[in-house]
């Protein structure tokens, strides 16, 4: 059975160009475009993973993710941030709070690498 | 194909060359049967002439007997016995004659015994009538003379030497059918026995011809399952290298709009700062500016683009005449930044703004090949530090 995946992104061609690589990957992928549209995904079926750009046109990225761990705890979380954060700075905030950051400039392998590393539950390989 | 019809043509071949041995042995067994049936035909025929001329002897001798015993006795019942033995004689000369009819040279000896006993007839009925005419003297005087039994015994002898001719013939025909026989039993073995060798020899090439379509048929299906192998195997090959450049291709897009985000968010920090950022090419030209520098004197970039940094910015101390060296081409052809010098930018309209200029060099790998300006203005009241 396929492992599912959100993805949660205001850029269409950022969500389109990782649902076709998690899709090819072997990854069952949703796409939301803003936080009702991820909210909503949540409550239609629970993601084994989601990933989501840290800032987003109608939310913050940090508070969306705290949103819907509540709705799935156990789901991993990955944060993709572009060149507004500091990488060492965010590593160190959102590592706390049990989330995984990558910078949006990461190749696709480095992110796929990511999902199955926390998919396994194996984090200590990250 | 082409190999089917050589084996049907070799069988047809085989087939119509044993059916001309067997075509062959039967003409010789039909043709040695008539034969037999000619010579057996032939033989009874000889037995019977041969039958018939000792039959000639034995009534000449009857007859011979009945006449003498006649003329001794003239008894009625003699006569009748001696004219039944002459008679019986001439019906066997008639057979005779009929039976050698269609052989030339016996048929003329059989002409010759009739012609020496139509003589001794002859003598037979003179005896005869001179017992009738005569006295019994001149029938004994006849009698006498007569050499019966030397002509008896001449045409006994011409019918044995008749009969050991038409035994020799036999003799002749016995060994001739005796090897007709053989020839003909040889034949017969000898066609069946090449024949037999022809069915082996046909059999032996349909099995080998077997054999050979086996393995043509196995050779071939050996080729196609490696050959399906192969095209499986490429075919694996071909969706692997589709599925990696289509991740290729993925990342490159995904590569391409990362650096596009960077670059747009790189731009936008720089187009928020409040200071002027110039950036000039090594001959101090201006390549590019921020919206700042456009805000504060009035001129547009496409009118700034290209012109010497002179034209807007100049360093304080640095007047007309002077032979000074200018330290900002001086510091980009050495390759380090500038800080905290004093200088004026100038408005479209001629207005003096008092700044503080930075210059750091443009590196391309090692190589120097611009310059960043940054004019912080200077509020009123706030040493330039000229």
């Amino acid at each position: 059975m396929k492992r599912h995946i959100l993805v949660i992104d205001d850029e269409a061609e950022i969500r389109e160009l990782l649902g076709q690589f998690l899709n090819a990957s072997g990854f069952l992928v949703t796409g939301a475009s803003c936080r009702s549209e991820a909210l909503t995904a949540v409550q239609q079926g629970r993601p084994d993973l989601i990933i989501s750009d840290l800032q987003l046109e109608d939310a913050d990225g940090l508070e969306l993710i705290t949103a819907l761990k509540a709705s799935c705890p156990d789901s991993p979380v990955i944060l993709l941030t572009g060149v507004l954060f500091e990488p060492g700075v965010v590593q160190s905030v959102l590592g706390a709070q049990g989330v995984q950051y990558i910078p949006k400039t990461s190749p696709l392998t480095r992110i796929l690498e990511v999902v199955r590393t926390l998919l396994s539950g194996d984090k200590r390989a990250l | 194909m082409a190999m089917i019809e050589n084996v049907v043509r070799w069988i047809i071949g085989f087939s119509a060359f044993v059916a001309m041995i067997l075509f062959f042995v039967v003409l010789m067994a039909l043709r040695n049967v008539s034969r037999s049936i000619e010579t057996n035909a032939w033989v009874n025929h000889t037995y019977a002439t041969r039958e018939e001329a000792i039959s000639v002897v034995s009534s000449l001798n009857a007859a011979e007997a009945g006449l003498r015993t006649f003329l001794l006795t003239g008894n009625a019942r003699d006569r009748l016995a001696y004219r039944q033995a002459f008679s019986d004689l001439a019906e066997h000369v008639d057979a005779l004659k009929a039976l050698t009819r269609q052989a030339p040279e016996q048929y003329r000896q059989v002409l010759g015994m009739e012609q020496l006993l139509g003589q001794r007839a002859e003598l037979a009925r003179e005896a005869l009538r001179i017992r009738q005419e005569g006295t019994s003297a001149d029938l004994a005087a006849f009698l006498a003379h007569d050499a019966g039994e030397e002509a008896v015994h001449k045409i006994a002898r011409q019918i044995d030497l008749f009969c050991h001719e038409q035994g020799e013939l036999l003799s002749q025909r016995d060994r001739a059918f005796f090897l007709q026989s053989q020839t003909t039993r040889w034949t017969v073995m000898i066609g069946l026995g090449l024949d037999l060798l022809l069915l082996c020899g046909g059999a032996w090439l349909i099995l080998d011809d077997l054999r050979a379509k086996q393995r043509v048929t196995d050779t071939m299906r050996q080729t196609n399952e490696q050959l399906e192998t192969r095209v499986r195997e490429r075919t694996a090959e071909l969706a692997a290298t589709n599925a990696r450049l289509s991740s290729e291709n993925l990342e490159r897009q995904w590569t391409n709009q990362a650096l596009e985000h960077q670059l747009r968010y790189n731009q936008l920090i720089v187009d928020s700062i409040s200071d002027l950022v110039l950036v000039v090419t090594k001959a101090l030209n201006i390549s590019r500016i921020n919206p700042a520098v456009t805000h504060l004197t009035g001129l547009s970039a496409a009118s700034l683009i290209n012109q010497p940094l002179s034209r807007i910015v100049r360093l304080a101390g640095s007047g007309e005449g002077g032979t000074r060296r200018d330290p900002v081409a001086q510091s980009l052809k050495e390759g380090h930044d500038l800080r905290g010098l004093a200088a004026f930018v100038e408005d479209e309209h001629g207005r003096q703004q008092a700044v503080e200029f930075a210059m750091y060099p443009l590196r391309d790998r090692d190589r120097v090949v611009g310059g960043i300006v940054t004019l912080k203005i200077i509020q009123a009241g706030t040493d330039a530090g000229a």
